[in-house]
């Protein structure tokens, strides 16, 4: 049971990010539902390819162990949290420019394209 | 050892030298930039081409990363692929190709379009970034390169669209598609790790011979789908779209075109290769199916009443997205079926397949005549335009090829894959092809606005000084107008050498898998 | 390379249409031909008849805006044209709402 709990993490963080970009009206909250979205997604995949007692899977000089934790989602992860540095970077920069232009951080306000 | 052989890899690096080089190379001064532009396009438009002759004449190319050699898919005494493997059917060429045309003619436009821009070495690497991207999707057999690759397109469109900064209306364009959809990228990325919590093992292949159906892989199927759906703008998710194609520089939203059609080529290739007849029920055949008919109607339906030219162009290309969802669902939905697949399944992908060549070609030439309409006469407002046939013929001709083949006149390219669709959808349910054959009319309609009101009518007081744009944008316009015209000359050879070859290679699952997988286990 | 498309239900061949399209090219133009030829250039059969007012110098006085065009269909689809557009509100969450609903639907449709 313990061992679904990281699982249950991924869910309730994962539906902050979501509730957050559905319901806040602050551009830089959405920003950072959308961080958490990722968060989720990253968490998720070190939780896949966790084994129970693993140890870091680096096989030079590894000594004596028996097993290791998977390393191909711990790959993954590096990648898809360099894709969400530059998401959020460029995320933030826009809603500057935004404020820059419509003086508002409100998402209710910024629809000058709509129809 | 034949050079060919690293074609695949080559289609990927010419365009990521070329980006990163054109930083450096943008010190060079505007006319080694540009220089530097061309030479990039052509060549990853010449290797994508020579990718598909040779795809076409051998078969399925694979390629790995890293590996002691180029096709060493399987490491000794494994029997599933760990390193990353880039795989080319048929399908991927004919898309690589088609899009790489698409980017082909946008670099030629975006050279003296974007001259009132600033910082234009950036928009060079960006562009080329983006065809990274897009190329990339097209051409992985790798689930999670497939995120990567989508989420480099993602990104780098992003800044294309938001590249007039000052605009404020640019900006926010591109603030909405990057909330919808990054949220997306991140259920394709969830999706990715449920398969590979499954199965270990994110290469498609792999994963499509282990493939059988649970909760798990349901879900990961759901969020693939409606997320590269949204990706592609198929109602209702489509919101994003007339924002972002109105509001990017005229070059760029050609290549957005094609972009979006990467997003297609994802969606069919998980519902085609990676589920094939395991996924079983009708639903998600279904579902594109609907959301295809929605697309059309709704997208032409808005498009009628939009009064700038780019914005009714962009809820068209919402529209032509239904047509293709539409055929390749029919196709979709009689893939258990050898019967129902060869009385109208295969037509129906055919004409869905050969639809989204004819799509990328016109409406991306729609899309940059917007854009010299909006260089010479400085608005975009159909309200103040007109007459303007007088000042830019060149222009208007290429235009009225464009809209007539995207309104599916015949002799056309674009009525002949609608011919296709109509008579094969009718065979699946007659309302469909009712709903393909109103969106059509309406499409000429609403055409027929655009041409009225800003190229007919009484020469106007304010357009008297405009003239014809640069050659270098009209070539940029040549080139999609040229392979229009040859669609439409040889519409039966193109249907037998480009696009039959590619709807096999769809439906031809376990030529997919064995080309990876080898013939055994 | 000169081969016809079939459909599976009938065929389609561009040439036969290029060549009708020919055919009835030259029928319009020997129809034409046969026209009145005693027109005169620069006499008052070469001034625009505005229903007998003087036209005007701009040609965007006398021009059909696009915002009218299609008005009475739009007009007969008023109650559909609302609720299209209500939907394009432009609020970027409200479009992620849309994503998320869609993914709901076909989600519950697919487990059933």
């Amino acid at each position: 049971m313990t061992g679904n709990a990281p699982f249950l993490v991924v869910g309730v963080i994962f539906l902050l990010g979501l509730y957050a970009i559905l319901t806040e009206r602050n551009l830089i909250k959405i920003a950072i539902g959308i961080s958490l979205l990722e968060a989720s997604a990253n968490l998720l995949l070190i939780v896949l390819g966790y084994r129970t007692g693993g140890s870091v899977p680096i096989f030079t000089l590894a000594g004596d162990v028996g097993t290791m934790v998977l390393p191909t989602p711990q790959a993954l992860t590096l990648t898809a949290i360099v894709i969400g540095l530059a998401t959020s970077a460029l995320l933030l920069s826009l809603v500057m420019l935004l404020y820059r232009h419509y003086g508002t951080l409100d998402v209710r306000e910024i629809r000058r394209l709509r129809g | 050892m034949n050079w060919q052989m690293h074609l695949p890899a080559l289609a990927l690096a010419v365009p990521l030298l070329g980006a990163f080089l054109s930083l450096v190379v943008g010190l060079g001064g505007r006319y080694l930039r540009n220089a530097w532009m061309v030479c990039v396009s052509i060549a990853t438009t010449a290797i994508c081409i020579m990718l598909l002759q040779r795809v076409l004449a051998g078969g399925t190319m694979v390629y790995v990363m890293g590996a002691e050699s180029w096709n060493f898919t399987l490491p000794s005494g494994l029997s599933w692929p760990i390193r990353i493997i880039i795989q080319v059917d048929a399908f991927s060429a004919f898309m690589a190709a088609t899009s790489s045309i698409a980017a082909l003619a946008g670099a030629f436009f975006s050279l003296r379009f974007m001259d009132k821009f600033t910082g234009l070495e950036k928009f060079s690497a960006l562009y080329f970034l983006l065809v990274t991207g897009m190329l990339g999707m097209q051409i992985t057999g790798d689930l999670f390169n497939f995120f990567v690759f989508l989420e480099i397109a993602s990104v780098a469109s992003f800044g294309l669209i938001a590249f007039w900064r000052d605009r404020p209306e640019a900006v926010e364009a591109s603030f909405k598609y990057m909330v919808v959809s990054t949220v997306s990228a991140m259920f394709v990325l969830i999706a990715v790790g449920f398969l590979y919590g499954r199965y270990n093992a994110v290469n498609i292949a792999a994963v499509a011979r282990m493939l059988h159906m649970g909760y798990a892989e349901k879900i990961a199927l759901v969020f693939l789908v409606v997320s590269l759906a949204m990706k592609s703008g198929a109602v209702p998710m489509h919101m994003w779209t007339p924002d972002a194609y109105a509001e990017a520089p005229a070059g760029v939203t050609c290549l957005l075109v094609a972009v979006s059609q990467a997003s297609l080529y994802g969606l069919f290739r998980v519902c085609f290769t990676l589920y094939g007849v395991t996924a079983g029920s009708v639903v998600i055949p279904w579902t594109i199916i609907i959301m295809g008919v929605l697309s059309m109607f709704i997208g032409v339906t808005m498009a009628v009443i939009q009064k700038e030219m780019k914005r009714l162009m962009a809820y068209h290309s919402v529209s032509q997205i239904g047509y293709i969802l539409l055929a390749l669902g029919v196709g979709l939905l009689s893939l258990k079926d050898p019967q129902a697949m060869a009385d109208y399944g295969f037509t129906a992908m055919k004409g869905g397949i050969f639809h989204i060549l004819n799509y990328t070609m016109y409406k991306g030439l729609l899309f940059l005549s917007a854009g010299a309409v909006f260089y010479s006469a400085g608005t975009r407002d159909l309200n103040e335009l007109g007459g303007l046939a007088r000042n830019m013929p060149q222009t208007t001709f290429m235009f009225v090829i464009a809209a007539a083949a995207i309104a599916g006149l015949p002799p056309f390219n674009g009525f002949v894959s609608k011919l296709l669709i109509y008579q094969t959808t009718f065979a699946v349910y007659p309302l469909l092809a009712v709903a393909a054959l109103v969106t059509s009319v309406l499409t000429l309609a609403s055409f027929v606005k655009v041409f009225q009101t800003a190229f007919l009518g009484p020469a106007r007081k304010t357009f008297e000084k405009v003239v014809e744009v640069p050659a270098s944008m009209l070539l940029g316009m040549a080139v999609l107008t040229l392979v229009i015209v040859v669609l439409t000359l040889f519409p039966g050879w193109t249907l037998s050498h480009l696009v039959e070859p590619a709807a096999k290679a769809l439906i031809d699952q376990s030529g997919y898998i064995s080309a990876v997988m080898g013939g055994g286990l | 390379m000169w081969e016809k498309v079939y459909s599976g239900f009938g065929y389609w061949d561009v040439y036969l249409w290029l060549l009708f399209f020919a055919i009835a090219s030259a029928v319009v133009l020997f129809i034409r031909s046969k026209g009145r030829s005693d027109y005169k250039e620069g006499t008052e059969q070469d001034e625009i008849f505005y229903g007998s007012n003087i036209v005007p110098e701009d040609g965007g006085d006398i021009a059909v805006p696009a915002a009218s065009a299609y008005w009475g269909f739009v007009e007969a689809l008023k109650p559909y044209y609302n609720w299209l557009i209500e939907l394009h509100t432009g609020i970027a969450s409200e479009y992620v709402g849309y994503f998320m609903l869609t993914l709901a639907v076909v989600a519950v449709l697919v487990l059933l």
